[in-house]
């Protein structure tokens, strides 16, 4: 489970990528990133990426890290950001 | 064993494999000509199906007539001449996107030229190869055979070919960035595209997808084309340079032509689309201009299959539009 913390940085990475107009009011860690949610496309869910692993100094692989399961919500990324960081 | 005398990767396969392999944009008649054709010596069953496919149109109205609209718009007034020669040049493009009947890369590279290929010199920089579906399909394909390190990205290749010995080494994965048709999901291919052109790869994608947002369109006589911005998205998160590339057939040759690269860097204060827009424009024009046989797309566009229900994004009005996304067929 990821912590307190971390949902509250992905998701401030988040709400900087899709900005005002996309951003549902009632928008939370488990609102969807893409349709339905967000409304982010493969280029948005990108830059998110980018971002994340910038803001916690972790690297993905495109390959395996990056699924529609770990990109479905500011939750799912954050459960895969805290498995990529040192214990 | 010489290239030449390599089995058919369709009959190597199997029937029920190739069969089961049939991509959804490929009518069952089509699918079973074309494992047929591919017995014959490259290029008789190309040949065969471009006569095919303009016979076809002579005979149903569906396909007459809206090449026909279109040939009619075209400067020169070739008509029914034209039209017929779009109509025989769509059926060569679906060999040619299957490599029907062609046994090797050997076989390929014999038939196709690089001209221009000193702007493709290498740079420390990535570099975008920005190409149409205007002329031959599988560019990228004949310029790896030709010799040129690049990734593909886009969608998956239809043909029975890629299992075969003779051309795994163009499948591999690594330099072929393309979901499976059946699960579209982009951003990791997306991010894999960038993380080549920021170690400074090559990667080959098409202007005009059939997908993503629209970037501007290229007015054309009989309709625009429509740009696409996934390059410009990857272009405005990478840096890379962008090198416009056309191809066309002369006789039996494929020549690929390597235009310069877009001017860069854009100046902070310049709009970036402006220049590239009409740099583009005018590229696509002169090709129609020159090739309109070779550009069956313009008249046949694929269809779109909506692979989401439901309402789109929402626009800032409140309203929804129509989804973005879709699964293509011809």
């Amino acid at each position: 489970m990821p912590g307190a913390a971390v949902l509250e940085r992905v998701q401030t990475v988040v709400l900087q990528v899709a900005g005002p107009t996309r951003t549902p009011p009632d928008a939370g860690p488990d609102t969807p990133l893409g349709d339905g949610g967000f409304w982010l496309d493969s280029v948005d869910l990108v830059e998110v990426i980018v971002a994340c692993e910038s803001e916690f100094e972790v690297s993905f692989e495109g390959e395996t890290d990056l699924t529609k399961e770990a990109l479905h919500s500011v939750r799912a990324l954050a459960e895969l950001i805290e498995s990529k960081r040192p214990r | 064993m010489s290239p030449d005398s390599l089995p058919r990767s369709s009959i190597a396969l199997g029937f029920r494999e190739v069969w089961r392999r049939r991509p959804a944009l490929y009518s069952r008649p089509l699918w079973a000509l074309m494992i047929a054709l591919d017995r014959l010596p490259w290029p008789w069953g190309e040949d065969i199906l471009a006569s095919l496919f303009a016979a076809v149109a002579l005979v149903r109205g569906s396909r007459r007539r809206p090449v026909l609209a279109w040939a009619s718009q075209q400067p020169g007034g070739r008509g029914l001449r034209l039209a017929l020669a779009v109509c025989a040049f769509r059926g060569r493009w679906v060999a040619r996107a299957t490599l029907l009947g062609v046994r090797s890369p050997a076989a390929l590279s014999r038939r196709a030229v690089i001209r221009g290929d000193e702007h493709l010199t290498a740079a420390p920089e990535g570099t975008i190869l920005l190409g149409f579906h205007l002329g031959p399909p599988n560019v990228d394909v004949t310029l790896r055979i030709l010799g040129q390190k690049l990734a593909w990205f886009g969608t998956s290749r239809n043909s029975w070919v890629w299992s075969s010995e003779a051309w795994r080494p163009l499948s591999d994965p690594r330099q072929n960035l393309a979901p499976p048709d059946d699960e579209w999901f982009w951003p990791g291919y997306l991010y894999r595209a960038r993380r080549i052109l920021l170690d400074g790869g090559a990667l080959f994608i098409m202007a005009d997808s059939w997908i993503g947002r629209a970037a501007f369109p290229v007015p054309l006589p009989g309709g625009p084309m429509i740009i696409r911005s996934g390059w410009l998205s990857l272009c405005r998160l990478t840096g890379a340079r962008v090198i416009p590339v056309v191809t066309h057939l002369e006789g039996r040759t494929q020549v690929i032509t390597v235009h310069p690269a877009l001017p860069s860097p854009i100046p902070r204060d310049a709009d970036p689309l402006a220049s590239w827009r009409e740099i583009i424009t005018a590229l696509v024009s002169d090709y129609v201009r020159r090739y309109p046989e070779q550009c069956p797309v313009l008249v046949f566009p694929p269809t779109i299959l909506p692979r989401r229900r439901g309402p789109g994004r929402p626009e800032p009005d409140g309203h929804a539009r129509p989804p973005a996304g879709g699964f293509v067929r011809t």
